[in-house]
């Protein structure tokens, strides 16, 4: 059950290995699938990084052994080899970069700077390659604040516009991993522009580098404290929405969630909506439904029933369920916010469609009890401009009818048109006269 | 009869004789068309020609051959002193074709001097005739056309023979006597005739079939077999020549194959003698590579068994056709140094390396043509037999045949590393399945599988037998190395997404386009309707499908007929009805699916016209059923209609759904007596009748009624589907209609009434009342519909309309100042026009499907990031999808503003986009 709602298998393939390793984390915690997958999952991951030792590591708990495979102590030597010889090239640079006085006579200009780097301290193109293999390497050993260094530094000096978009992912990544929120957005914005600027070389690379894109910021935006806006605005880009559509629809779950608990996005929201119609088919996450029970298809039972998944789904979900301790108790910070916000959503809609309401029924749908319901309420109709009134008597709510009078319809229809005229003879007498004088 | 006498002699003396039976026969039919006055002189001609018949002078053919011509020399005069052109000009058409045969007689290559002469003779009169105007005006109109025409047909004969013409008209004296010596120079044929006014081309060919065809059956008649006679004449004289097969060597077989080579299409080599020869070639070809060279020849001559572009090739003429080809690959994969190319002219002697020769040889040819070809010529067949015919379903039979041909074809392109030509060739594959449902395939497959083997054995047999009675065993037997069988996965769709991503990756716009198209029509029989709709919509099809040609456009046509019906089966009723009214809007549904010609009453069809259309009809087998297809349409409009109609009484014309429908109801309205229905449009509009007030189960009654339900798969699915639907409207035609009587409506009562689940009914009337189409709230503790009351009176509803109408009134004002003076102060509309044009720049830059795979994307990879290079099926498409805005229906389905799949936003002006936007097949001809 819990694992049905688990996307860790569609993200992760969009992932870069080494930000697999926290969505692995977050599983092992929750205890879903059993440790001896996960740790098989995480040796397979390491294999192809040059994080040797953490495999060594992992392995021996894996098999409880101390043994470790004659391979893995062969890959740990080359690596350590590779890194030795990679170091040694990058090394004229690196220690360029350490000192801070030749450092200062770098300039904006990139052409300027290589001149001078090539005629004082004799680095080449091939140093400034090395740097970047370096912190590749660097990167792949799990060192992200030194690749993340170096990759800057690259970007500072590199004028392969292709490697330097690479060493951006890099940096992104190393950002992501060192839980640098805020830088991480500034890169994360980086990459966007350069994803969208117009030369970018086929549509089909585009479309693929928005996705991982969009997959990446995921770990920002659930983290950064400014990142439920902002992530609306990125995914809700036609670009990129158009992307989720065709490749990642899975992605519609946190836009989904962005959107219930962001409550200043309405008009947006219509549109996301007719989205989440066209994509019912092939889409099965309890959010969305969610969503289509109470704006497509009017089902507030079933979107009650719903709202329990969508806990269950949340509380899972690496990117939702995350933990807030205080004390002794754990809160899942944004689980109690998508419940509110639900529980409004529903509430508004079904108060749009009637005149009278049952507070018992009402509590149940929202998944209150009938005095919880009340305080609810009336914290509404005080705080808001929702205009009904409970009936203790008879415990129920009763719906001001909002209908606006028909003369005030037309008069709001026929209201503009007088302006619109008065612009429209001014714009001919301005002409008019204009004529004369030329 | 004369002939008896002669039919035992040599070759030519049959000709001749049938060729002088055919003057008398001839004639008579010349007659007919001819005016009076020729008809006298024909007459004469022929009679003249009778009497010198009876007197069984014999005489050298050559000299009875001159006779004629110097017979139809006098007419010519006779007519030029009456000045009659009419008579003339039949006369100088006749001794053109005299021409022929007195040169294929005389085996020389220059014109005889009695022809130039009298073209010297006819050119002069002809001036004459000219310069005299006043004569000229005096003609009656045929004779004066006549002339003109004679005049344009001299001019142009004439330039053939201008060096003779001048020397005739320097010194005549040379060209009075000399005849006899000339002829005698013996030289290989060669016709000139050939570059006749191309008016007369046909009906030269024509006479000459029927020439051919009297000569066959007279010998018929006369002596037996004489047909086989004929062609078996031909080959002893070959036989002759390669009497003894050690003798043969790669020289003589060239030289004799390039004279057949050159024969063809020349007067007077039949067609089929000419591939019986070259088959008899292939036989004694000495190297692989000459065996091939003359193979490609043979099936190229067998292409040119048909001449006419309507009729098809004969069938057993097909069958030998697609055996050569299988022959030919067999040598390709046998020697696999051997090249096939069309681009480079090989070598002359590049065929006589010989098969142990290592490096490549090239040899002229193109398989993909003739692939094409054949697949061309199936085509035809299919539309030219009856189809409800045994012949017709024997003519399907062979379709695994075709299918085995191509599939070896493409093997072999692939293999080369021909990728481009593979792809085309995927694609008439996959044009031969794409409209075949999984049932179909299945049979498809089991008789490729049982039958085939069989039959291509038995008519292998019998040709082999035929072969060993003739002529000697062939010197280079290649083996059968290519499966004579056609190889299909169990599946359709699994053939369909190997042959679809193979073009996608390779293919050109237009093989992509069709294979696209072929696709979406294959997803959408197999009621995928999602998967279809989104590979149209990405495909960007509907935005360039006019531009291309007209083949495709009926294929576009089918595919959004097809996508209609499926998303009918599925349930979408609106989807549906958007694919399906452009092609019910202008009443052509025949001709836009080439199922059938529909007359127009506005506009009369050239026989051009017509004839083309012809040509474009698909074979009864892959007709879509039009009952099935008017039903669907139908029901959907009356579905979509009725309610609508209901919510606006008070301006019924504002909002029009279906334009057609509202037609047809009418109609039915006016009607004073109403029968039972009939037809399938009858029995909508019954069930509209019942629908309009509200007794869902009358309305479901006459629907189901109809016999076109059982063509369906599913068809139980689709009628409970459309059960439910036909209530909800009910349900909905009935709130709009008598809301304003109630003051409140229980649940339980509606749902009873319409027959529906409370969960349902509630939903339903949810969802008007959040649209607002229905001013009422829900009273939950009474489970009632309460009603506002908030119907507009009359006086108000006028009101709205006039604001309405001055809403307009202004915007129209704003236009016309815009466009006069130029932009400024408006916001609104410039701004929108913005979006349209960066929209429309993006368009041009995505929207095109080289880069992505479909099937591809679709199976998917796993891995890292390195395993993602061909998915993201979509790339083309995610750069344009349109600005989300408006349209209930959801902007996928929006493609911009006013373009593209009609949305229910775009209904007012929608209609008239799409008549615009539904492929107009005789624009390209009108205009």
């Amino acid at each position: 059950m819990a694992a049905k709602y688990d996307l860790t298998q569609r993200i992760a393939p969009q992932l870069d290995r080494h930000l697999v390793f926290p969505l692995l984390e977050f599983l092992q915690e929750r205890g879903m699938y059993p440790d001896e997958e996960l740790l098989k999952a995480k040796i397979e991951l390491l294999n192809h990084t040059n994080m040797v030792d953490y495999a060594m590591d992992i392995h021996k708990s894996l098999y409880r052994t101390e043994d470790v495979p004659q391979e893995m102590m062969e890959r740990r030597a080359e690596v350590v080899g590779r890194l030795k010889a990679l170091e040694e090239g990058a090394a004229p640079l690196i220690a360029f970069l350490q000192n801070p006085n030749a450092v200062q006579e770098l300039r904006a200009d990139k052409q300027q700077n290589l001149q001078i780097l090539k005629e004082r301290y004799q680095i080449g193109p091939e140093q400034i390659e090395a740097l970047y293999q370096y912190a590749k390497f660097q990167f792949e050993c799990g060192n992200y604040s030194g690749a993340a260094d170096y990759l800057y530094q690259y970007r500072a000096l590199s004028t392969n516009s292709e490697r330097s978009l690479s060493a951006l992912w890099g940096k992104l990544a190393a950002e992501i991993l060192m839980q640098n929120w805020g830088d991480a957005l500034e890169e994360l914005n980086r990459v966007k522009d350069i994803i969208d600027s117009k030369n970018f070389s086929s549509p089909l690379n585009q479309v693929q580098s928005r996705i991982w894109l969009m997959h990446w910021s995921l770990f920002i935006f659930f983290n950064h404290d400014n990142g439920r806006t902002q992530i609306i605005e990125l995914f809700n880009q036609d670009k990129y929405l158009n992307a989720i559509q065709t490749n990642a629809p899975h992605l519609l779950r946190y836009l989904a969630i962005a959107f219930i608990v962001n409550k200043r996005k309405r008009p947006q929201f219509k549109d996301f909506i007719k989205v989440i119609q066209q994509e019912q088919y092939s889409n099965e996450d309890p959010i969305t439904q969610f969503l289509a029970c109470v704006y497509v298809n009017y089902d507030f039972d079933g979107a009650q029933k719903k709202m329990k998944e969508c806990e269950e789904a949340i509380l899972n979900d690496p990117f939702l369920g995350k933990r807030n301790e205080e004390g002794n108790y754990t809160t899942v910070p944004l689980r109690d916010e998508f419940l509110e916000n639900a529980r409004l959503f529903i509430f508004e809609t079904y108060c749009r469609i009637h005149q009278r309401i049952d507070m018992s029924v009402l509590a149940e749908k929202l998944n209150l009890n009938y005095e919880e319901a009340e305080r609810w309420i009336v914290n509404l109709i005080r705080t808001s401009n929702f205009e009904a009134k409970i009936d203790s008597e008879n415990g129920t709510i009763l719906m001001e009818p909002n209908h606006t009078n028909v003369y005030e319809q037309l008069i709001d229809h026929t209201k503009a048109l007088s302006g619109r005229t008065y612009k429209l003879v001014s714009q001919i007498l301005d002409q008019a006269q204009a004529q004369p004088a030329r | 009869m004369a002939s008896r006498f002669w039919t035992q002699g040599g070759d030519s003396d049959t000709e001749e004789e049938s060729d002088y039976d055919e003057e008398v026969e001839n004639a008579p039919v010349e007659v007919t068309a001819a005016t009076a006055a020729s008809k006298y002189i024909s007459g004469n001609a022929s009679d003249s020609d009778d009497s010198e018949g009876q007197k069984r002078v014999v005489r050298r053919v050559k000299d009875k051959r001159f006779d004629e011509m110097s017979a139809t020399v006098d007419q010519m005069k006779n007519a030029m002193k009456i000045n009659d052109w009419v008579s003339l000009q039949e006369s100088f058409e006749k001794i053109n074709k005299q021409l022929g045969k007195v040169m294929r007689v005389t085996e020389s290559d220059r014109a005889p001097n009695l022809y130039i002469k009298a073209l010297v003779t006819l050119e002069d009169f002809l001036n004459q005739a000219l310069a005299n105007k006043e004569a000229k005006k005096k003609m009656s109109s045929s004779n004066a056309k006549a002339l003109n025409s004679m005049k344009q047909k001299l001019k142009k004969n004439n330039k053939l023979y201008e060096e003779l013409i001048n020397q005739c008209r320097e010194k005549p004296e040379l060209f009075e006597e000399k005849v006899e010596d000339e002829q005698e120079q013996e030289d290989e044929d060669d016709d000139e005739d050939e570059d006749d006014d191309f008016d007369e081309e046909p009906r030269n060919q024509e006479s000459e079939e029927s020439e051919d065809e009297e000569e066959s059956e007279r010998d018929g008649t006369e002596s037996g077999p004489g047909w086989e006679k004929m062609l078996s004449k031909k080959d002893k004289m070959m036989d002759k020549q390669f009497k003894d097969p050690s003798q043969i060597t790669w020289d003589i077989v060239n030289k004799k194959f390039k004279e057949i080579v050159a024969a063809r299409g020349k007067k007077g080599t039949g067609r089929i003698e000419l591939v019986e020869q070259l088959t008899f070639l292939t036989r004694v070809a000495k190297t692989p590579a000459q065996k091939l060279e003359i193979l490609f020849s043979v099936v190229s001559a067998q292409f040119d068994v048909n001449t006419s572009l309507s009729g098809h090739m004969p069938i057993n003429v097909w069958k030998q056709c697609v055996r050569n080809l299988l022959t030919i690959l067999d040598i390709l994969t046998k020697y696999p140094n051997i090249v096939v190319d069309d681009m480079v002219e090989p070598d002359e002697n590049e065929t006589q390396k010989g098969a142990d020769f290592s490096g490549t040889i090239r040899i002229w040819g193109n398989l993909v043509a003739f692939l094409e070809r054949v697949d061309v010529e199936f085509f035809k067949s299919l539309q030219v037999i009856d189809p409800h015919t045994r012949e017709y379903v024997e003519r399907l039979r062979d379709e695994p045949i075709f299918s085995v041909l191509a599939q070896n074809i493409q093997e072999y392109l692939e293999r080369v590393g021909d990728y481009k030509g593979a792809s085309k060739v995927a694609l008439k594959r996959v044009e031969l399945i794409y409209y075949k449902p999984q049932e179909v395939y299945v049979a498809m497959k089991k008789l490729a599988e049982q039958d085939n083997g069989g039959r291509e054995a038995e008519s292998g047999e019998e040709t082999k037998t035929a072969e060993e009675n003739r002529g000697p065993p062939a010197f280079l037997v290649t083996p059968e190395l290519v499966p004579r069988k056609p190889t299909f996965p169990e599946n359709s769709r699994t053939l369909m997404d190997i042959l679809v991503s193979l073009i996608y990756k390779y293919g050109d716009e237009r093989t992509k386009a069709r294979a696209m198209l072929c696709d979406i029509y294959h997803h959408a029989i197999l009621d995928e309707f999602s998967t279809s709709r989104d590979l149209l919509l990405m495909s960007h099809l509907q935005d360039s499908i006019q531009h291309m040609d007209i083949s495709t456009q009926i294929l576009f046509n089918r595919a959004m007929a097809q996508l209609g019906l499926c998303s009918f089966r599925v349930g979408l009723v609106t989807e549906a009805h958007n694919c399906l009214s452009e092609l019910y809007s202008a009443g052509r549904v025949r001709e836009l699916l080439a199922q059938g010609v529909s007359q127009s009453r506005y506009h009369e069809k050239t026989p051009e016209q017509e004839r083309l259309e012809r040509r474009r009809q698909m074979p009864y087998h892959m007709h879509i059923n039009l009952e099935l297809l008017e039903a669907v349409h139908l029901i959907c409009a009356m579905l979509l209609e009725v309610p609508n109609m209901a919510a606006n009484i008070h301006d019924a014309k504002r909002k029009v759904i279906s334009k057609n429908f509202r037609r047809l109801l009418e109609m039915s309205e006016r009607q004073t007596f109403t029968g039972p229905p009939e037809n399938v449009r009858d029995h909508v509009m019954a069930a509209t009748r019942a629908l309009k007030q509200g007794d869902s189960e009358k309305a479901f009654d006459v629907i189901k009624s109809l016999d076109v339900w059982r063509l369906l798969r599913n068809k139980d699915n689709v009628l409970e589907m459309l059960k439910v639907k036909i209530k909800e409207e009910a349900l909905r035609t009935y709130l709009f209609t008598y809301s304003s009587s109630y003051d409140s409506l229980s649940l339980d009562h509606l749902s009873k009434i319409f027959d529906l689940s409370e969960a349902q009914t509630h939903s339903t009337v949810s969802k008007m009342m959040i649209n607002e189409e229905l001013h009422a709230s829900w009273d939950q503790p009474t489970r009632c519909i309460v009603f506002h009351d908030l119907e507009h009176t009359r006086l108000q509803a006028l009101a709205f309309q006039l604001t309405e109408k001055l809403t307009v009134l202004a915007e129209t004002n704003e236009r016309a100042i815009e466009a006069r003076i130029g932009g400024g102060g408006l916001e609104g509309l410039p701004l929108r026009r913005k979006d349209g044009q960066d929209y429309a720049a993006v368009a041009g830059g995505g929207g095109r499907w080289q880069d992505f795979s479909f099937s591809q994307g679709r199976q998917g990879s796993s891995g890292g990031r390195t395993g993602y290079k061909a998915l993201g099926g979509g790339g083309g498409y995610t750069r344009d999808r349109p600005v989300r805005s408006g349209g209930y229906q959801g902007s996928r389905h929006q493609d911009g503003p006013g373009r593209a799949y009609p949305t229910s936003s775009t209904a007012r002006g929608g209609q008239m986009d799409g008549s615009t936007r539904m492929v107009n097949l005789n624009r390209g001809v009108r205009a």
